[in-house]
């Protein structure tokens, strides 16, 4: 066996030593780092799920990219066939969206309108997933309404809502007068995301096209494309549309959004990593403790030809050995906790919060969880290298010690 | 013939801070295979001597040559060629007794792998070889002090430095450890510096000094 493998072996038996399954400082020092670990890795695979649920819903609503202007556009079907030759391009529906006045009874509201072709929307957007009742196919004989506006206005199907166009009052001012648009209602769909569900209507579009006179034009089209060349299909896109046309990515639509997902994910890791920072402290007073009580066996191991740089690597080995157990067993504790998140969970909110306030609050049925390799591999390196750090000051402490004098009989 | 000494120890002083002499003018010399005792009363620097022989300890002047090398005390480098025995055993409780005594073979990256024969006479000798398996912890005193010899003489070396080895064993214990110490040095043939209080210890070493009033003596 050479040196440096031996060095590395004694400060794996300091830690486990011979026939006994380890010492009350290893494994309260693995305790630390694995609650830390686990804490980090809790957290960020649920933001990382939470994160791809958004990035899920803002594609199905929006679709993975979007053409866009500030002026309208024609919605022929020459425009829409030029479309679909872009590469990796799968299907085109145009839409057009505006606020409208709602009147039911004696009750209004100023609800957005997206208007659908109800041909073509099933092909980009997968609308029917988000129907709570109804039938997308219905689109065409009236609206769906969002979730939280029909509980407001308790809409049933069959209800009819009176539609005022934002025309009424060019109307008005002409002395002339336009009548509402009386429309029923044929769903209620409710999509997870607040912005959506809150005052929303699903309108056919030629009906919105009516409401807003827009003739046969739109304000944009949705792409469905191959899903792994999103970026490329936008590519090809922008390069057949016409000056006054542009296409976004979904990624590209929501780039402030998806900003400060990604900092509050990296503010919680650099919070969390606190905690494994305070292990790591704790291992450190440890580390010390046990230079302290080793003064004689360091002092020994120099006699018999150790270096004072071995002694340094079998404190700094012990203590990233830790690290590195405590990272281990912190990611099984972790993926212990997540497979069981909703039983837990349900349990919290079953003692404190009334049944169901969480799923209702966030719009989730169960709590998402996303594995990054990415993330695993940050948390490693920081545990590893905050646990290396851990080492320093008893080493360097231990450098200052009159150790020698240790050796003697007195 | 005269052999050559292995050790030469010429005009060693070591004073205390505030000045306080504690002894000067050491010189001796050691010959291969030798044994010699320093004797004195506590607090006479005997073991300060020893350690200051290993380089574990500075002194004001003087030299000490170990095979032709210079050490220089309280420099502490390791020296190959110079083990040690302590009063204490300082036996790493993590290893076993096995991998205690191996312990001076790996991390000296010049020795060589000790001998199978050597290694079979040092374990005979000292009675070990029962006791390889097990943990220091379940170990009296003397066998501790018996692996902590073994330890010390695996790597063979040419001079062992002894400070009061039989110090925290009661006497029978101590004079047998201190029977098989001096037999085993005689059969693998290192030199040995000891520092006792027991004079019939002392008595079975080839010299015998006395370290009295600051200055060391030898004994006729």
């Amino acid at each position: 066996m050479k040196k440096r493998t031996w060095i590395l072996y004694l400060a794996f038996r300091y830690l486990f030593p011979q026939k006994r399954f380890g010492t009350f400082f290893t494994w309260i020092s693995t305790a630390g780092i694995l609650a830390g670990v686990t804490l980090l890795t809790v957290v960020l695979s649920i933001m990382n799920g939470f994160d791809e649920n958004i990035a899920q819903k803002l594609i199905q609503i929006n679709g993975p990219i979007k053409i866009l202007s500030p002026a309208l556009m024609p919605d022929s079907d020459s425009f829409k066939k030029s479309l679909k030759k872009a590469a990796y391009v799968k299907a085109v529906t145009p839409f057009a969206q505006g606020i409208t006045l709602l009147q039911h009874f004696n009750r209004v509201a100023f609800p957005k309108c997206i208007g659908f072709d109800p041909h073509s929307v099933q092909q980009v957007l997968p609308l029917q997933q988000f129907v709570e009742q109804g039938n997308l196919a219905d689109l065409s004989k009236g609206a769906f309404v969002s979730a939280a506006l029909a509980k407001e206005f308790d809409f049933h199907i069959g209800d009819t809502v009176d539609l005022y166009s934002p025309m009424s009052l060019e109307a008005i001012k002409q002395e002339e007068l336009i009548l509402p648009q009386e429309v029923p209602i044929v769903g209620i769909f409710k999509t997870g995301w607040a912005d959506i569900d809150r005052d929303t209507l699903l309108l056919p579009l030629p009906l919105l096209q009516e409401l807003y006179g827009l003739g046969n034009q739109v304000h944009g089209y949705s792409v469905e494309v191959d899903r792994k060349h999103i970026q490329e299909a936008c590519t090809a896109l922008n390069a057949i549309l016409p000056p006054s046309l542009t296409a976004y990515t979904w990624h590209t639509l929501n780039k402030d959004f998806l900003y400060i997902l990604r900092m509050e994910k990296a503010m919680c890791f650099f919070v969390l990593l606190f905690v494994v920072m305070v292990a790591a402290f704790s291992m450190s007073s440890g580390l010390m403790t046990t230079v302290i009580r080793k003064q004689r066996e360091i002092a020994l191991l120099q006699t018999l030809g150790a270096t004072q740089w071995d002694i340094a690597l079998i404190f700094s080995v012990q203590s990233m050995l830790l690290g590195a157990l405590g990272t281990v067993l912190g990611f099984l504790c972790a993926y212990g906790v997540l497979s069981y998140r909703n039983t837990i969970v349900h349990l919290l909110t079953g003692w404190f919060l009334p049944e169901n306030a969480l799923w209702d609050f966030y719009s989730v049925e169960t709590l998402p969880v996303a594995y990054s390799l990415q993330d695993f591999a940050a948390i490693t390196f920081f545990a590893i290298l905050v646990t290396f750090g851990a080492s320093l000051f008893p080493v360097i402490h231990l450098k200052r010690l009159p150790i020698m004098q240790h050796l003697r009989g007195e | 013939m005269v052999a050559q000494p292995i050790l030469q120890v010429n005009q060693l002083s070591k004073s205390f801070t505030p000045p306080a002499m504690l002894w000067q003018g050491v010189s001796f010399s050691l010959a291969a295979h030798e044994s010699i005792a320093i004797c004195g009363q506590s607090g006479s620097g005997k073991s300060t001597l020893l350690f200051a022989l290993g380089g574990l300890e500075p002194v004001q002047s003087g030299t000490i040559e170990f095979n032709g090398q210079r050490i220089v005390a309280g420099r502490y480098r390791y020296t190959p060629g110079i083990s040690y025995v302590f009063q204490h055993y300082h036996l790493i409780q993590e290893l076993t007794v096995a991998e205690n005594i191996f312990m001076a073979t790996r991390l000296n990256p010049s020795a060589a792998s000790p001998d199978p024969s050597y290694t079979e006479t040092l374990f005979s000798t000292l009675g070990l070889k029962p006791l390889l398996n097990g943990t220091p912890s379940r170990l009296s005193g003397g066998e501790q002090q018996r692996v902590a010899i073994a330890r010390a003489l695996i790597t063979q070396p040419k001079l062992l430095l002894a400070d009061e080895p039989t110090g925290s064993l009661d006497e029978a214990t101590g004079a047998q450890v201190m029977a098989l110490l001096l037999q085993i040095c005689a059969t693998v043939q290192t030199g040995l510096i000891l520092v006792t209080h027991n004079a019939t210890f002392a008595q079975q070493t080839n010299r015998q000094f006395e370290l009295k009033d600051g200055h060391l003596y030898e004994k006729n």
